[in-house]
């Protein structure tokens, strides 16, 4: 008999695998790592300023919110920057600094107030949010998971070719009628929500190789579009899955065994060519 | 055909073109009637690619006078085809070139395109036929030859029947013999569509049977007019240096600027 936790589990690692599978192959074609890289800052404060919330409230669900609504608006702010004349890698530069920094200040504030609740069950989760905890995953978070990330799913796909058309070229998509900024936008927010939405189950530290890897992989092994998608698809799949089987067997945090699994992947890949 | 009765295209009085208030073009004067082809000529930095853009509405920052169709540039988009210089695409995305080609017809209404509509695929490929490509329709665009992908281009921007194609470069970074394959199709636009044009291009020989106008620039206009006007040693030289010239060849004109080899083979040429 599997036990609960663990159909929870592989439940939750089908979802982040659809999403990422799917979304990597944009990452890495439209050149979007620098924005993971922003997002790592983001989801970091954007989870601390939730658990302030969430304490001061008592009431978990500002946590998720609050993550989503900070890593949007920090999201959006790097479009603006980029709009402004910025590069990509200097917007990032920008925020993440201030981020970074109010995310120390933050963490003060927090264990302030952690000190003022004491009997509210909070205790793990920042470290949870690092390593992820998909053995932990409750059946309410599981929902959110699952119905947010087939509304993403959803609108990713039904604008994927507009996605890869934004990556090809811009300036062309504007010419012949399309809105360049409204897509990208989108795009942005996608990314920020997606990153929202799987941080919990996946890891803050992992993340960022999860969403990049493979992409990058599946268009190293192939170059037609459907299977660049299958490949990064099944890959994703196929890892998430087996790590949290490995994770179950061996304790080992299956975030961790995912990432060093790619990592080995993309490494073979590199030195055989 | 009189000329009165040609309706106007672009007209440009006193255009000055600039980048966060400094100059990049300055005092530009010139006008192209409708089945013109106008090629725009000049050195690295001139200005050409200034010029197309704002022509065609990317960038805003002119003063002077610049009509486009009677109207203010991006009072005309409609009626534009932007062909940008290939390099300025990202191949990393693995699109076919019959996807490349359907992209110039998709924005026109809707904002998700998942699926290409059926009407825009049967264009998109009497287009692909119409510049010879029938055939590579679903190869990759990254995997096809210079020349190939720049007819691919040329493809598009005709998917939203255009009357005034801009054209960046379309020559750049392609031998003698794919050169005079983008020539002929750019002539065959002109013979069987009608379409207005502008092009940029280093090298001028291979278009000369397609130009009717012939427009050099530097930073300034320096030269506007038929291109027995324009090309002659001493206009020539006062932008490219003392080693250009101007030689005419069995009754045709032919122009060495330094930084393009003298070809003769390819028919389009010359
Ligand atoms: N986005 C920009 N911002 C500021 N200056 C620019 C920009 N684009 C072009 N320029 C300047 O305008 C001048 C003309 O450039 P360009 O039109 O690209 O020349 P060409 O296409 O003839 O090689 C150059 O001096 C270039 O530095
Ligand atoms: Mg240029």
């Amino acid at each position: 008999m599997i036990p609960e936790y663990l159909l929870r589990a592989l439940l939750a690692s089908i979802m982040v695998s659809v999403l990422l599978g799917m979304l990597s192959p944009l990452i890495n074609t439209k050149g979007l790592a620098f924005l993971t890289h922003a997002l790592f800052h983001a989801l970091l404060f954007g989870a601390v300023l939730g658990m302030i919330f969430g304490l001061l409230f008592e009431n978990l669900a500002l946590v998720m919110l609050t993550a989503l609504i900070v890593t949007v608006t920090i999201v959006l702010l790097i479009a603006h920057l980029e709009k402004l004349g910025f590069s990509p890698d200097s917007a990032v530069g920008i925020v993440a600094s201030f981020v970074a920094g109010l995310t120390v200040l933050g963490f003060g504030v927090l264990y302030k107030v952690m000190a003022t609740r004491p009997y509210f069950p909070l205790g793990e989760s920042i470290v949870s949010y690092l390593t992820g905890d998909i053995f932990l995953i409750s059946l309410n978070s599981l929902t959110v998971l699952v119905l947010g990330g087939a509304f993403l799913f959803f609108v990713m796909l039904f604008l994927y070719r507009d996605f890869l058309y934004l990556s090809f070229d811009p300036e062309g998509m504007e010419s012949y009628g399309g809105n360049v900024r409204a897509y990208l936008m989108v795009l942005y927010v996608l990314v920020g929500a997606i990153g929202t939405l799987i941080v919990q189950t996946v890891g803050l530290i992992t993340l960022q190789v999860v969403a990049v890897l493979p992409g990058a992989i599946a268009l190293m092994v192939s170059s037609d579009l459907r299977k660049v998608i299958g490949v990064s698809l099944l890959l994703t799949l196929g890892i998430q899955l087996s790590s949290v089987v490995l994770a179950y067997l061996t304790d080992i945090p299956p975030s961790g065994l995912a990432t060093i699994m790619l990592g080995v992947i993309y490494g073979v890949l590199l030195f055989r060519r | 055909m009189n000329p009165e009765m040609a309706m106007r295209v672009i007209k440009a009085e006193n255009l000055t073109i600039t980048y966060d208030g400094k100059p990049a073009l300055e005092g530009v004067n010139f006008s192209l009637d409708e089945g013109e082809t106008l090629l725009l000529l000049g050195p690295n930095g001139a200005g050409k690619t200034t010029l197309l853009r704002t022509i065609a509405c990317f960038h805003r920052e002119y003063r002077g006078k610049l009509e486009v169709f009677g109207k203010e540039p991006c009072g005309a988009r409609e009626l534009i085809g932007y062909v940008p210089q290939s390099h300025s695409l990202n191949e990393r995305v693995p699109l076919t070139a019959l996807e490349v080609v359907a992209m110039g017809g998709i924005y026109r209404y809707g904002f998700a395109h998942f699926k290409i509509p059926r009407e825009t695929l049967m264009k998109a490929e009497e287009v692909l036929g119409f510049v010879g490509l029938g055939h590579v329709k679903d190869r990759l665009f990254r995997e096809l030859s210079g020349g190939q992908k720049q007819r691919v281009l040329l493809a598009r921007a005709l998917m939203s029947d255009p009357r005034l194609l801009l054209l960046d470069e379309p020559l750049s970074a392609l031998d003698p013999s794919a050169r005079a394959e983008v020539a002929g199709v750019l002539n065959k636009i002109k013979r069987e569509r009608g379409i207005t044009m502008v092009i940029t291009t280093h090298d001028i020989n291979p278009l000369l049977e397609v130009g009717d106008r012939v427009m050099l620039i530097n930073k300034r206009l320096i030269a506007f007019g038929r291109p027995e006007e324009v090309l002659q040693d001493s206009v020539i030289k006062s932008v490219y240096g003392p080693l250009a010239r101007v030689i005419p060849v069995e009754g045709k004109l032919f122009c060495i600027t330094g930084d393009v080899h003298i070809h003769r083979h390819g028919g389009g040429g010359l």
